[in-house]
């Protein structure tokens, strides 16, 4: 299907991001850590709430600290971005505040890793960390809950796409 | 920090300590499998130490090679990632037979 050139570029950019485990060494440039953050906080979140703080980690022996007690976390990223969710915000949310603001900062992270991915920076999102061990490490207060690590550096390689599932399979129409 | 401490943080040994504790907490709440991928990715760091210490051979290697190319396959082959499990068992055990009583 032909698509208009902006749609085009975005479908590009949403197919084209891999989750990436093999980093090279070089370093991010700080204006391009700086587009990825803003991407973030232009993510959509409930009531407008933004429950989301980021902690971006460019110093290599904290990275290599943090990887530490980070089982999920493969290669060695150049930098990575903490995102942590805000319970103070999040608790004006009433019941829905240990789930909404959990959507807002996925939201976050996917906007941080496509524009990763458009200036040519790979990434890979990571739950398997130990939240106590970076609290320790950090200095996070206890109301600031880590949530999700996203790694980023230049991919050594782009991974082939995994199989998904499609859309006969996933999309219901007017009913289940 | 100390020099003793910043040369402790940094072995190879220690890091394969964190990573076993973190594990262990992580393996609570994650699914079932991660258990078998977080042990098996163990091995391999293990291997990784063994190679710095110069405690292993050409088998050995190759057992490393297969453990970090099939390791992915949890994510989208569950099936193959078992078989490859069973696979390096196979391999570890064919290594302790070549040894000659």
């Amino acid at each position: 299907m032909d698509l208009p050139d902006r749609a085009a570029t975005v479908f590009e950019v949403i197919k084209g991001r891999r989750s990436i485990r093999d980093f090279d060494a070089k370093e991010i440039p700080d204006e391009h850590l700086r587009i990825i953050l803003e991407a973030g906080i232009w993510a959509p979140s409930g009531s407008n709430m933004q429950p989301w703080e980021f902690i971006l980690i460019k110093d290599r022996e904290l990275l290599e600290r943090i990887k530490l007690f980070s089982p999920g976390l493969f290669g060695k990223p150049v930098a990575m971005v903490i995102i942590c969710i805000n319970r103070k915000i999040s608790e004006r949310a009433g019941k829905l505040g240990d789930l909404m603001p959990v959507m807002d900062i996925s939201m976050a992270a996917e906007n941080m890793m496509l524009m990763a991915y458009a200036l040519g920076i790979g990434s890979c999102p990571v739950v398997s960390f130990n939240k106590a061990a970076l609290r320790e490490l950090l200095n996070i207060p206890s109301h600031i809950d880590p949530m999700l690590i996203v790694t980023l550096g230049y991919p050594k390689e782009m991974p082939k796409p995994p199989r998904r599932r499609p859309l006969e399979e996933v999309v219901h129409v007017d009913g289940f | 920090m100390t020099d003793s401490s910043r040369k402790l943080i940094e072995d190879p040994h220690f890091k394969l300590l964190s990573f076993l504790i973190s594990s262990a907490r992580g393996c609570v709440d994650e699914p079932e499998l991660y258990g078998s991928l977080r042990l098996i990715d163990a091995a391999s760091r293990l291997i990784d130490v063994m190679e710095e210490e110069g405690l292993v051979n050409e088998d050995l290697l190759k057992l490393r090679d297969l453990i970090r190319e099939k390791m992915d396959l949890i994510m989208y082959d569950e099936t193959g990632f078992i078989e490859f499990l069973e696979r390096a068992s196979l391999e570890l055990a064919k290594i302790v037979k070549r040894v000659e009583k």
